[in-house]
């Protein structure tokens, strides 16, 4: 598919016609108030590093409303669960970092998986165009190169826009996206190699590090009893918050709230770091300790959804975890060390 | 679309308490609407979401077989507030089930084969739909011997009393009742299942056990079953792990890779020995 131009001096019409008949998210504020939200398409910030939240909760707000049932036997279908439906619209969101993009897709994997579709999910992730913005110049948290993404990767995106010289280029990755773009001021302009060029730049400047490759080759049961874990995670306080920041973290809780007219079914955001989050009924708990937990996390991410998902890992460098994590875990550093042999890992 | 954490309205028909200390009852549900029967096709070691409006939902193994038409039987036994509170309903009240979920016993590909069927405690329910399919007379023709080794601690703690005692005086199937200690008026065997297992076992030559039990029973039951010559592929067992949406989604069930609930529950010994033990 051919790129396109939009020049900086059309930049409001191209938005205004990107909202034309849809509900149109941008990135708004900067620094760590910087989200994806519906404003003014004169107000677009071009200039953040990334959002402060990845975009997960477009598509996977952090507390749904699935169903919900009434207890008047007068009425029909007491005690029966309804579907609330999903209430999706059409919209599009620019400025999605590929980096989380990429989470988008892999998330994408789990809730349409090989057995079941979520409703709830696939009614907003179909119904949204998701227009990247590549990262011309990665911050010092990002790591998407290490873990096989680009600063101008494509994968989970419609369209991907990076900043030119005078305007904004937009490169079509889907036919969707590519049909959402004819309908804009933007025009058609050969900037293939200016993609390269900037690609190849914010790739040098990141640093590729180190080859994550032996994770792939090891045996699952080698990493998983690798004697590291214990250190690795003595400093974890299961606080959970690199999965509440983690683009590709998808899991949740299903509670049912009553009221004295009947009640709902909702899912809330849960987090592999509790306790609460397998123990059975009997009190058995398969993953009794932070070290098992912590476990988990790392080896889901970078053995577990690379196994199911054709070789994709399951981090995708955005690096907040990083920032966020209380006591400095950093999952670059636990890859590292299940890339050593058994012996090195304990240092 | 078809929204898989959507119940079936259901509507309890029949609730038997089925163990002396009442924490198990085995619930008879009817689905309330025409065709959801058809659309709940399920086969032997599947299980379902049971689904209490504003208590919230449990994974239970089924225990009636397909063969059996008109409502579905799962045993429930008392542990937290969904189960708590079903052991408080009556006859006649609504509720929700979801399913059927997870993977059935591999039936279908053990045709030809014999096979010893071994269940500890309250983990027989998806053992019962398996009997109660293989001896459908449609079925029954296709599988060899057939060996079933039950045990529980005691005499009232056993499930199914009509449908064992009833398969005992089959000459299709070997039934071998087992309890821990010997209690007075009880004619069957006294003794753990491991050591009846050894005792009663058919060879493993074209023969596949089934295995469903607490943990321990399972512990000492596997080795009895390699030691008697039983290759890990040829020993199936079910998986139980916390779950919620059992769709392979909400993420906390799993066993590395594996989801117990949308890979599971059923799994060989085979495929258990590549995996973690985080069950």
């Amino acid at each position: 598919m051919p790129e396109y131009l939009v020049k900086e001096s059309g930049l409001k019409e191209f938005f205004q016609s990107l909202a034309n008949g849809r509900h149109l998210l941008t990135p708004q504020g900067t620094g760590d108030k910087c989200k994806l939200e519906e404003a003014g398409p004169d107000k677009v910030n071009l200039d953040y590093s990334n959002t402060h939240m990845s975009p997960k909760s477009a598509f996977f707000p952090q507390s749904e409303n699935l169903m919900a049932f009434h207890n008047k036997s007068d009425k029909p279908n007491p005690f029966v669960y309804q579907d609330l439906g999903d209430k999706a619209q059409p919209t599009v969101i620019f400025g999605i970092r590929p980096c989380d993009a990429r989470g988008l897709s892999i998330s994408n994997r789990v809730f349409q998986n090989d057995r079941f579709t979520d409703p709830y999910w696939k009614g907003k992730y179909e119904q949204t165009i998701k227009i990247g913005l590549a990262c011309a110049s990665p911050s010092p948290q990002c790591f998407c190169a290490a873990m096989g993404g680009s600063p101008y990767g494509e994968l989970g995106l419609d369209v991907l826009a990076f900043k030119v010289e005078g305007g904004l280029g937009l490169k079509p990755v889907t036919a969707q996206g590519e049909e959402l773009i004819k309908q804009t001021n933007a025009a058609q302009e050969d900037l293939a190699q200016e993609i390269k060029k900037q690609e190849a730049k914010a790739i040098e400047a990141q640093g590729v590090g180190t080859d994550l490759k032996p994770i792939d080759d090891k045996d699952l049961m080698e990493l998983f009893q690798d004697p590291h874990w214990t250190a690795t995670a003595e400093n974890c306080l299961n606080c959970g918050v690199c999965t509440f920041f983690c683009p590709t973290c998808h899991c949740f809780d299903i509670q049912d709230e009553q009221s004295e007219q009947g009640g709902i079914r909702m899912r809330n955001w849960d987090t592999c770091m509790s306790w609460l989050f397998t123990v059975h009924g009997t009190g058995h708990n398969p993953r009794p300790s932070k070290t098992e937990r912590v476990r988990q996390r790392f080896m889901h991410k970078l053995k577990y959804i690379p196994l199911k998902q054709d070789g994709i890992r399951g981090c995708t460098g955005c690096g907040r975890c990083v920032v966020m994590c209380p006591v400095n875990i950093d999952i670059r550093e636990v890859a590292l060390k299940m890339c050593q042999p058994p012996a090195q890992s304990q240092a | 679309m078809n929204n898989p954490y959507l119940p079936y309205p259901v509507r309890i028909a029949e609730i038997r308490v089925e163990t002396e200390d009442k924490n198990l009852r085995t619930f008879k549900f009817e689905f309330l609407n025409p065709g959801d029967e058809e659309k709940f096709a399920y086969l032997p070691g599947q299980f379902a979401e049971l689904s209490v409006p504003g208590q919230g939902e449990i994974p239970i193994g089924i225990a009636s077989s397909p063969t059996e038409k008109g409502f579905v039987l799962f045993t429930v036994n008392r542990v937290g507030q969904v189960s708590s509170y079903m052991h408080n309903m009556k006859a006649g009240d609504i509720m929700g089930i979801r399913g059927p979920l997870g993977h059935p016993y591999p039936l279908e590909g053990l045709k030809g084969k014999n096979l010893v069927i071994i269940a500890g405690g309250f983990a027989v329910t998806t053992l019962r739909s398996t009997i109660t399919w293989l001896l459908e007379p449609s079925n029954r023709p296709n599988y060899g011997q057939i060996t079933f080794i039950y045990g529980a601690r005691t005499p009232g703690l056993l499930l199914y009393k009509e449908e064992w005692m009833a398969w005992e005086k089959r000459d299709d199937i070997n039934v071998y009742v087992t309890i821990d200690r010997e209690v007075p008026n009880w004619n069957y065997r006294v003794g753990f299942v491991p050591a009846v297992t050894k005792e009663v076992c058919p060879p493993p030559e074209n023969t596949a056990a089934l295995i469903c039990g607490p943990p321990i029973m399972i512990k000492f039951t596997q080795p009895v079953l390699e030691d008697a010559g039983y290759k890990p592929d040829n020993i199936i067992m079910s998986l139980e792990n916390r779950m919620k949406c059992g769709l392979g989604i909400c993420g906390r069930c799993n066993v590395g890779p594996e989801y117990v609930c949308k890979d599971g529950p059923v799994f060989t010994l085979a495929q258990l020995n590549r995996l973690p033990k985080e069950y």
